[in-house]
């Protein structure tokens, strides 16, 4: 059997910007690990093809040890589609067997069982006709639990990290924890990975929920861990209030206060300020004091700017920012209740709270939206950033970068329009 | 209707805080008239804004005197069939 991951262009996919403007849906991250790691060990499959918006499929190829976009891994073998929105504790589907389809409401292909033989009666030339195709195969009716929007997962990772904690089955100091050390709680609920070092005076707090310290992980002292948290690889703790509900990193430096919140790798939060129940993508960097809102005075719900236009109601009352990978904030930057910030954005702090919607691409400067130096120059930057981590800025992701500032533009030019008439009256 | 010219020294002015009569054409925007990184990518927004025009950030940024904006934004108008 081979799983097929798929991720197409489709409206729904911008449920999840701005950080699956450059990623497939399946590599957002929830617990300790990502969707598809998660779907791939719940299948138990070794054979994995995927499927992903083209424009980022060069880019994604040079970072995932399984093909992409190959329209020969549609045939050869009994396959199993599968949306990487259906939660995997939700997959409970036999991987060989006769030919099923179960759709959403929407009639979006949730996963679909296609044996090889049935394959040759089915049009399977590339991935958008196979999708169509086995809408014909025999559906089953089951009610899928599936992932709608990205604060989904920022609420649904304390949870989510117990759950992994108990999958991986570590526990115990692998490491080093120096004294004077002081763990709350069960020893059983901590793992300390090989070459991780916790220095002294460090709270290691596993009384409501366990806390894994991946490989070469070093905190430093005067930081208080509460679980359930991961921490990734190759990170570094300093002297941070990481309250319960982190999964950070690989590689990440993270300070200040943090609660509940997914970041993802080689960003850093290196200084004061509080981020909670936020979601950062890859490359991010939050500058000293930057502080994002996750709770409204009048404690209503929080709603999300998606699009640039219409608030998207989230039915929590804690939710955070959502920033996009490689964006860069100033000192100081104040970040609203629920706010979207884009993939590629310098933000200037104002002092005041910042719009709940800047688009990718965009530089903030002076309270205002604008195009700033232009994308070179924040490539430029990115290939900088990139190159002191040692990884390398490719053609293949410029390429794909490129797509997504013509991708992004219809949102970001009417703002950038509207701020330029704001400069002009406020002058 | 206002030159290109006195409409750029007058956004000039205004951006920079400088007297838009005193600003002459062979102005360095930087070294003569103290614009800052930010005042640049604001002096660009604000032509863009007052000529209803797209300017490439790139090559309007590597623009460094008054006369080579005035030059340039006559340009981009001819180019994109704005009346000026």
């Amino acid at each position: 059997m081979r799983l097929v991951l798929f991720d197409l262009p489709s409206e729904r996919r911008g449920n999840f910007n701005p950080i699956c403007l450059s990623r497939p849906i399946w590599e957002l991250r929830c617990g300790m690990s990502s969707l598809g790691e998660k779907i791939i060990a719940r299948l138990g499959a070794t054979d994995v093809a995927q499927f992903v918006p083209q424009y980022m499929a060069a880019a994604y190829a040079e970072q995932t040890g399984y093909p992409v976009n190959d329209a020969k891994t549609l045939g050869g073998d009994d396959l199993l589609l599968v949306n990487p929105r259906v939660k995997a504790e939700a997959l409970n589907v036999e991987t060989t067997g006769a030919p099923e389809v179960c759709l959403s409401d929407e009639g979006e292909v949730l996963y679909a069982r296609v044996p090889a033989d049935t394959l040759a009666k089915l049009q399977a030339g590339s991935i958008e006709e196979l999708l169509e195709s086995v809408k014909s195969l025999p559906n089953v009716q089951r009610d899928l639990a599936t992932w709608n929007y990205t604060w989904d997962l920022v609420l649904a990772n304390p949870d989510q990290i117990t759950e992994d904690f108990r999958a991986a089955g570590m526990s115990g100091i692998v490491g080093s924890v120096e004294e004077p050390r002081a763990i709350r709680g069960s020893e059983k609920d901590v793992y300390v990975a090989s070459g991780a070092k916790v220095h002294p005076m460090v709270v290691l707090d596993a009384e409501h929920g366990p806390i894994y310290i991946d490989q070469d992980v070093e905190v430093h002292p005067f930081t208080r861990i509460e679980g359930p948290c991961y921490v990734g690889k190759k990170s570094i703790l300093l002297g941070a209030k990481c309250r319960e509900g982190n999964s950070i990193g690989p590689v990440c430096r993270v300070g200040g206060e943090v609660e509940e919140s997914i970041i993802h790798g080689h960003s850093n939060k290196y200084h004061d300020g509080f981020l909670g129940h936020a979601y950062v993508g890859e490359w991010v960097n939050l500058g000293a004091l930057t502080t994002n809102s996750d709770l409204k005075n009048d404690y209503s719900d929080v709603s999300v700017v998606l699009d640039g236009k219409k608030p998207v109601g989230t039915g929590s009352t804690k939710v955070g920012s959502l920033i996009g990978d490689h964006t860069k904030t100033s000192i100081g930057a104040l970040f609203n209740t629920g706010a979207y910030v884009g993939a590629m954005t310098l933000i200037m702090a104002t002092g005041s709270p910042l719009p709940k919607f800047i688009p990718s691409f965009t530089w903030f400067l002076n309270g205002v939206p604008t195009k700033g130096f232009g994308k070179k120059k924040l490539y430029q930057t990115a290939r900088t950033a990139m190159s002191r981590r040692k990884k390398e800025w490719t053609d293949a992701q410029e390429a794909m970068w490129d797509a997504i500032f013509e991708l992004t533009a219809p949102v970001r030019n009417p703002v950038i329009k509207k701020g330029r008439r704001e400069m002009t009256r406020g002058r | 209707m206002a030159t290109v010219e006195q409409r750029v020294k007058n956004i000039t002015g205004r951006v920079l805080h400088v007297d838009p009569e005193g600003i002459k054409l062979e102005d360095d925007f930087a070294a003569d008239l103290g614009a800052e990184s930010v005042q640049s990518i604001e002096l660009v927004a604000m032509f863009e804004e007052e000529f209803g025009i797209e300017m490439d950030e790139d090559q309007a940024l590597s623009v460094e005197t008054v006369d080579a904006a005035v030059q340039f934004i006559t340009r981009v108008c001819k180019e994109q069939g704005v009346e000026i």
